[in-house]
């Protein structure tokens, strides 16, 4: 086991109003098998220590599946690893003597309550713009016995991975949600349950998406780069395609 | 209205860019076919601007159609780029880009507006030239001028970049994305705008070098 140190600058500011700033933050000994929110659990041990107001951030489940932690290291969102959010970042992929940048996830959608910790509900009220599936399914049918081709049930999984960090708005370079959009969208449009509300669903998603105050998408494709999850911009050609359907037939 | 709706909305504008961004896409095929007969020979080239001035009519259709395509382009274009302007405005302290080569999609309104600058030059011109001689003998005189020349070729590198993004963008847009065509698309994005630089390219360069000087 090695250890490193580090000096941090981290977006610090006290609540959504007030104005923030980068602090300058030093770590000795920070050992390479942490996680990056073990070593900012120990940096706010030390900050509690100290009489300090610790750095506010989110986090859950620490095992990559929650979606809640997150925040721009050093420029990209998650840090310098593909695929993995946060809290499965380890320290071994910085060395001793680095200065890290860490802020918080921004968007025009996105407030910042506390340091990096933001409000992410925009996402949330897209999901349920986009209403129930109104099918009654009866009781769990047999996995069996649903009639979904192979491709099709892998490629709704695969968007269905998306666990709504908000990594994709915060590294669009226009601040869209096209990425989060579209997989939403997606996972319900593959299958045989959602095809009932498919054209109303994709209506009003697209509407509150616009209205919540995201960017527009110009296919810069970072939001494909930065998402722990992999999810493909395919998802956005699919989205896109699912919006004209809504709006010429049912618009 | 749904159509208001559509049109209002960030995908619908993303449709309009495409849409357009087509069109003129189909007319700089249309051009690039009608130019290239300068490379047989200035009476082959005078024939044929005479033969499509002799339809006054559709020559004046085309056009306005044209020019609507233009405008629509370019103020939907610059609109979308101020409203996502006002989205993120310098929003971090260090910001690393993970995409390679985003250098065309980056500067599409200012590739834009450099070709916008060549289309006034060009069409004040060509188009609006003093009809007292040949437009074969126009077009040997102005391109004739080596910096004349020059702008036209960094012009047409200019629009090279636009389209190199704007061509996969455009099939993005109308949902065209499929892993079996990718790489297809990937290299028309890339052939069919090197080509456009070829031919428009190559005529400016065939006038600069002095190449048609028996033009
Ligand atoms: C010969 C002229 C032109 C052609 C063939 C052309 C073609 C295209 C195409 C195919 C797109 C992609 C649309 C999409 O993203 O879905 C595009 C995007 C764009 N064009 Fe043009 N364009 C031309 C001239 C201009 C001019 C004069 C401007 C002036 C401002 C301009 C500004 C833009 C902008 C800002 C975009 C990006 C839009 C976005 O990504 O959402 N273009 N263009
Ligand atoms: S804390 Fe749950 S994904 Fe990171």
């Amino acid at each position: 086991m090695s250890s490193i140190n580090l000096t941090l600058k981290i977006w610090r500011q006290p609540n959504s109003d007030a104005l923030g700033n980068l602090e300058t933050y030093t770590l000795d000994s920070i050992s390479t098998d942490m996680s990056f929110l073990e070593m900012l659990d120990v940096l706010n041990e030390k900050l509690t220590k100290e009489g300090k107001d610790p750095v506010a951030f989110d986090h859950d489940c620490r095992e990559g599946i929650c979606g809640m932690c997150g925040a721009i290291v050093d420029g990209v969102a998650h840090g310098p690893e593909k695929e993995v959010t946060l809290c499965q970042l380890h320290m071994r992929h910085f060395a001793s003597g680095d200065t890290i940048v860490i802020e918080p996830f921004r968007s025009r959608a996105f407030p910042i309550k506390k340091d990096l910790l933001i409000d992410r509900s925009a996402l949330d009220r897209i999901i349920q713009s986009g209403g129930y599936v109104s099918v009654n399914t009866g009781g769990t049918p047999d996995g069996n016995s649903i009639p979904i081709p192979s491709p099709q049930a892998e490629l709704a999984m695969d968007a269905a991975a998306c666990i709504g960090c908000g990594a994709c708005v915060a590294s669009c370079p226009n601040g869209a949600a096209m990425l989060f959009t579209s997989a939403k969208i997606s996972q319900l449009c593959l299958l045989p349950q959602g095809q009932v509300e498919r054209k109303e669903r994709a209506l009003a998603m697209v509407a509150q998406m616009d209205k919540e105050g995201f960017g527009n998408c110009t296919n810069f494709k970072e939001c494909e780069a930065v998402c722990p999850k992999g999810i493909s911009i395919r998802n956005i050609a699919r989205l896109n395609k699912e919006y004209f359907k809504g709006i010429f037939l049912e618009g | 209205m749904w159509f208001v709706r559509f049109l209002t909305s960030s995908i619908g504008k993303k449709f309009l860019m495409a849409t357009t961004g087509l069109l003129l896409f189909l007319f700089l095929c249309t051009h690039v076919a009608g130019n290239a007969t300068i490379f047989m020979s200035s009476e082959v080239f005078q024939s044929y601007a005479d033969e499509l001035h002799s339809h006054p009519l559709i020559v004046i259709v085309f056009s306005f159609s044209l020019l609507l395509v233009f405008l629509a382009h370019i103020l939907v274009g610059l609109y979308l780029f101020y409203e996502n302007r006002q989205v993120s405005n310098s929003r971090y302290a260090v910001t690393t880009r993970v995409v390679k080569n985003s250098f065309a999609s980056s500067t599409m309104p200012y590739t834009g507006l450099f070709i916008l600058a060549f289309l006034v030059v060009h069409i004040f011109g060509f188009t609006f030239a003093p009809h007292d001689s040949l437009i074969s003998v126009t077009v040997k005189d102005l391109l004739s001028n080596f910096f004349y020349a020059l702008f036209y070729i960094l012009a047409f590198v200019a629009l090279t970049i636009h389209l190199s993004h704007g061509f996969w963008s455009m099939l993005q847009t109308f949902g065209v994305n499929h892993p079996r065509y990718n790489a297809l698309i990937a290299r028309l994005s890339l052939i069919l705008p090197l080509f456009f630089l070829l031919i428009f390219g190559g005529i400016a360069f065939y006038f600069m070098s002095g190449l048609g000087a028996s033009f």
